[in-house]
């Protein structure tokens, strides 16, 4: 039998490697979270009698988490303006990725070395961080007078009404089109239905696909049907009238609206829910598709993948039967900051999101983030999203099923995203997807009256 | 013997067949690898424009771009600190609790091997909430320590699961004769027990090295500063709300992925040696 | 102690193995070998599990705790509207997901480890190929196969296309049909290295002298294989079919990356995995009661049918050894 002491030797060696190693890694990790995070900077403070008593003058780093890493570099751009104005303050930028910050940001905000300032959701998203008290409450804290009631809505606790954070941007929807498909195929932006659907069978007449748009990543699917539909069933009348009971999801017009999106099948891609949405882009980057239904928040992937794409927006016009005669286009604010409750330096937190309130913020915003400023009258550099801009202030609808129907589970956009993707298979009808929406809300929604 | 009745064999008809089979699937599995491989030498516009196309030049631009905007040199060091001090710990204890386990029958160690057992059916995300709120009280998170901890925690249950069934087969006459020579119980489980396991060590240990390596999930949550995150985390970086700039991600992921294959080539010999001892005869 | 360690034949008996049945060392000996395992696994795993269990019967608002309400996230489990049709939906996915795995698995990974038992050149390399995708993470075999099967860019239907077989070109992943059937073919493609390897340990394990008894007996190719090779293969089936079993029921990455988080298309790749994601972090604001629910029922069912499987498998392998 071979039994070797060396390999022993060996074994024992490796154990020590261990032991060490977690010992040399328990003394550099831990101490900083056992010990006060503030007595890292006092060091680094030369009077330490006076900064004991004067806390705030002490160099500060905020600690901003957001969910957009390719936000990353123009964040850090923004950022720059507020620490050279505010000496003394280090803005830290770190981006989580987006399908797992609920859960980061849920623990992070539990306990220490959390973010000083989170990005947080919108409208029915921010509620379980409102419920939980993590974040600090910001009425009468800083100003927030350059936001209209809408945007203060999605940031606002449900049970009390409180404003918990500051919101940052809006998001659009509604119709992107090739121009140079367009005028290849002599084409214009359509003003009517008839001439909306005509452009469409000259796009399929000619081997383009007409309207791109996914059903495999069904969360767009709402939006399609809010784009194309929000006139059929109302738009924000409507709206008013499921909030105070006077109408539910079964009602006619309703199921008409999502009937459209059955209609306009045949000038989606082919094997619709098949198509992912990132194949949904390539169809309209590669210019293999004329018309994509998309949001203001897209802009900045066709100037980064599609520099030379010549691009024009339109808003879907009225639909037959349309209960408005004018067009609509969905929009919802997106994105906001707040302060965490256990943020250990309050005071310049709520300073730096009071910051985030002003115009000052809104333009840059607006122009390195390339998106819609929550501020009304900010100017986009981008000529696109000026246009999605403009469009959104002439025609303003609310994306119903997240503005107002993510406050309970089932989220109303879920249960239409899956209804209209199963209504694309033929697996259910208007009906049936609307009937399917009701049942769901009905059970945690109660109208106001 | 078995040599012999191989020699006597010629290259027929039906080895033509099973190497075109063992070459038909080889291609299978490496042909959609080099599609991915191929994507890193293109630009992610590229990409967009033309998703399955080859690259037009041999470039290594999304290497260097993925090494330098996620600070890999960090991150990779600190994968490794986690991922082998994880392994490592996770299989010193388990090869000390299995070897009891599974040499020994006495009053509970069928319910503790069960016990163990259970950590295996574990839904991977289930205790995450409160595993952090543990670790956040006991001053873990934000600390590589809190996560080479968890990591070797879920080692456990597998690496005794294996082990065990390994130390279970050692003959006793080894352990007599040493126990006969006056070693105690420790003597005869690291001069005698441990080496004739050596195989399965390397088993347990490579198999818990890789999804270790890969996950990205425990330290997103239980690491705050990002100069302790590790490559897998590094990767999500690349990952956009709704725009993720792909290339970069598969230079990041071929380069991350590299030190597994070249790991389970140098291993495989040994995982092959071990399995085979543990559950062949 | 009645028994006294039999000399090994053939094979080892469980109950009877070599090393096993002398008396265990003095108790704190024992300790000392089970206490660094016991603890690390039990603060580390066990205690945050045991405390998911608690919180399951409690009312969560975000994260913080409010009351007891005893079965109450069980019981909406499983009539919330459209949770209570997706769980079932979901569980059955699980099993058609578990069954085709195992299928896979146990014909080609053995299928594969006979043929490379019976090369003489390039064993290894072939190993090691097979292998490398079960190295690589979900988030690239997702894009890859994605990308292979796209209805509009894949090469598998331009290919398809290409040599006149239209016919066959289809969205795989688009068609409720046949999106759970690709997936699994997909997940068999990335896990066949372990099978693999398992089966080739076992094959290498059965001794010359078993065949060239079997040889000299005149059973054909075949025989050799029903009645002396897969007869000892028993308790690596098992094995594979424990662990698979385990990971089927835990599956998330593989059919996140294929089917998205709603196992589109139309729920026809949803698995529980998904389900239990979706209500923690796509929930309402009691999704952490709900979710802890759904993970405490879902730990119960796999540490269950895993226990009797594996006394199923244990009582099979000493019937048929």
């Amino acid at each position: 039998m071979r039994i070797k002491h060396n390999s022993t030797l060996l074994k024992l060696a490796l154990m020590l490697v261990l032991l060490a190693g977690l010992a040399a890694c328990s003394g550099q990790v831990v101490q900083p979270t056992e010990g006060e995070p503030a007595a890292s900077q006092e060091e680094a403070t030369p009077a330490q009698e006076g900064a004991a008593v004067e806390a705030p003058a002490e160099d500060v780093t905020l600690t901003v988490w957001s969910w957009r890493p390719e936000d990353e570099d123009a964040y850090n751009e923004i950022f720059d303006v507020y620490e050279a104005a505010n000496p003394g303050v280090t803005i830290e930028f770190v981006a989580y990725v987006n399908t797992d910050y609920n859960n980061i940001l849920a623990t992070g905000l539990t306990g220490k070395g959390g973010p000083d300032v989170p990005q947080v959701r919108s409208y029915g998203g921010i509620q379980p961080l409102v419920e939980a008290g993590q974040l600090l409450p910001l009425d009468g804290e800083i100003d927030l007078a350059n936001f209209p009631a809408a945007a203060l809505k999605s940031t606002s606790g449900l049970s009390d009404g409180k404003v918990y954070a500051v919101p940052t941007g809006v998001q659009a929807f509604t119709a992107y089109y090739n121009a140079d498909i367009f005028d290849e195929l002599g084409l214009e932006e359509p003003q009517t239905w008839d001439e909306f659907i005509a452009v469409l069978d000259v796009l399929k007449a000619a081997d383009y696909i007409p309207i791109s748009t996914p059903a495999k990543d069904v969360w767009m699917l709402p939006l399609v049907q809010e784009a194309v539909g929000a006139t059929r069933y109302g738009g924000p009348a409507f709206e008013a009238d499921i909030l105070s009971g006077a109408k539910d999801f079964n009602d006619p017009d309703y199921v008409a609206s999502i009937q459209l999106v059955k209609d306009l099948q045949p000038y989606f891609p082919d094997d619709v829910n098949g198509v992912s949405y990132v194949d949904s882009k390539t169809l309209f980057l590669s210019g293999m598709a004329g018309i994509y239904l998309g949001g203001s928040f897209e802009v900045g992937f066709w100037r980064n993948e599609g520099p030379d794409m010549n691009l024009g927006a339109f808003p879907v016009p009225p639909a037959p039967d349309a209960l408005v005669d004018t067009p609509l286009v969905p929009g919802w604010y997106d994105g906001s900051f707040g302060v965490n409750a256990l943020s250990e330096h309050p005071e310049e937190a709520k300073e730096f999101v009071a910051w985030m309130a002003t115009p000052e913020y809104g333009q840059l915003f607006t122009e390195k983030i390339k998106m819609m400023s929550a501020i009304p009258g900010m100017k986009p550099t981008d000529p696109l999203l000026q246009e999605f801009s403009d469009l959104f202030a002439e025609y303003p609808a609310a994306y119903m099923h997240l503005v107002d129907f993510r406050y309970g589970d089932p989220w109303g956009s879920n249960l239409m995203a899956d209804g209209i993707a199963a209504m694309l298979l033929g697996n259910m009808t208007a009906e049936e997807v609307a009937a399917s929406v009701q049942t769901g809300i009905s059970q945690w929604f109660t109208p106001a009256q | 013997m078995r040599n012999q009745a191989v020699k006597k064999r010629k290259f027929s008809f039906a080895d033509f067949g099973i190497y075109a089979l063992l070459w038909g699937y080889a291609a299978v599995v490496l042909l959609p690898l080099l599609l991915v491989l191929g994507n890193t030498m293109r630009t992610t516009r590229q990409i967009f424009q033309e998703p399955a196309g080859l690259p037009t030049s041999i470039n290594f631009d999304s290497y260097v771009r993925a090494w330098q905007e996620a600070s890999f040199n960090i991150y990779f060091f600190n994968s490794l600190l986690i991922t082998v001090l994880s392994v490592l710990l996770a299989t010193a204890v388990s090869a000390l609790a299995a070897y009891i386990l599974g040499r020994y029958i006495f009053f509970g160690s069928k319910f503790l091997l069960s016990f163990f057992m259970a950590g295996l059916m574990m839904p991977f995300r289930l205790a995450i909430v409160p595993l952090f709120m543990m670790l956040n009280n006991i001053g873990l998170v934000d600390s590589r320590m809190g996560v080479i901890l968890v990591y070797a925690a879920t080692g456990v249950p597998f690496s005794i699961f294996i082990l065990s069934a390994f130390f279970r087969q050692l003959p006793q006459e080894l352990a007599e004769a040493a126990r006969i020579d006056g070693a105690g119980e420790f003597r005869i489980f690291g001069q005698i027990m441990l080496p004739l396991v050596r195989p399965a060590l390397a088993t347990v240990a490579v198999f818990q090295f890789v999804p270790l390596w890969n996950d990205f999930f425990y330290p997103l949550i239980l690491l705050r500063s990002t100069e302790k995150w590790t490559l897998a985390v590094g990767m999500t970086r690349f990952f956009g709300e709704f725009q993720t700039d792909w290339s970069t991600l598969f230079a990041g992921l071929v380069i991350t992925t590299l030190p597994l294959i070249i790991l389970f080539l140098l291993a495989t010999k040994q995982i092959i040696t071990g399995l085979t001892a543990g559950i062949g005869k | 102690m009645g028994e006294t360690a039999k000399i090994p034949v053939e094979k080892s008996h469980r109950k009877t193995a070599r090393g096993v049945g002398r008396s265990a060392p003095p108790w704190p000996t024992v300790a000392a070998f089970l206490l660094p395992a016991f603890m690390l696994y039990t603060i580390f795993m066990i205690w945050p599990l045991i405390q998911a269990v608690y919180f399951s019967m409690y009312e969560f608002k975000g994260l913080s705790r409010e009351g007891f309400i005893g079965l109450g996230n069980f019981k909406e489990l499983f009539t919330r509207y459209p949770l209570n049709e997706q769980l079932p939906r979901a569980f059955m996915h699980n099993i058609a997901f578990f069954i085709g795995t195992m299928l896979i698995q146990n014909t080609f990974g053995l299928l594969f480890a006979l043929l490379l038992h019976g090369i003489r050149k390039g064993k290894r390399f072939f190993q090691s190929v097979y292998t490398t995708p079960y190295l690589i993470s979900a988030l690239i075999v997702g894009y890859l196969w994605n990308l292979m099967l796209n209805p509009l860019f894949g090469p598998i239907n331009n290919i398809l296309k290409a040599i006149g077989l239209e016919a066959l070109a289809h969205p795989w992943l688009g068609d409720p049909a046949t999106a759970l059937p690709t997936i699994i073919l997909v997940n068999g493609w990335q896990m066949l290295g372990f099978p693999l390897l398992l089966f080739s340990a076992g094959l290498a394990g059965i001794s010359d002298e078993v065949r060239e008894a079997a040889r000299i007996d005149g059973a054909s190719r075949w025989q050799l294989f029903t009645r002396i090779e897969l007869p000892l293969l028993t308790p690596v089936i098992g094995v594979i079919t424990v662990l698979t079993f385990i990971r089927d029921f835990n599956a998330f990455g593989i059919v996140w990356a294929l089917g998205g988080v709603g196992g589109e298309p139309a729920g026809s790749t949803d698995v529980l995995g998904l389900v239990f994601y979706r209500t923690a972090f796509q929930g309402g604001i009691d999704a952490f009661g709900l979710a802890s629910a759904l993970a405490v029922l879902m730990f119960i069912f796999i540490f269950g049918i895993s226990t009797l499987a594996l006394g199923i498998f244990r009582r099979l392998e000493d019937r048929l050894t």
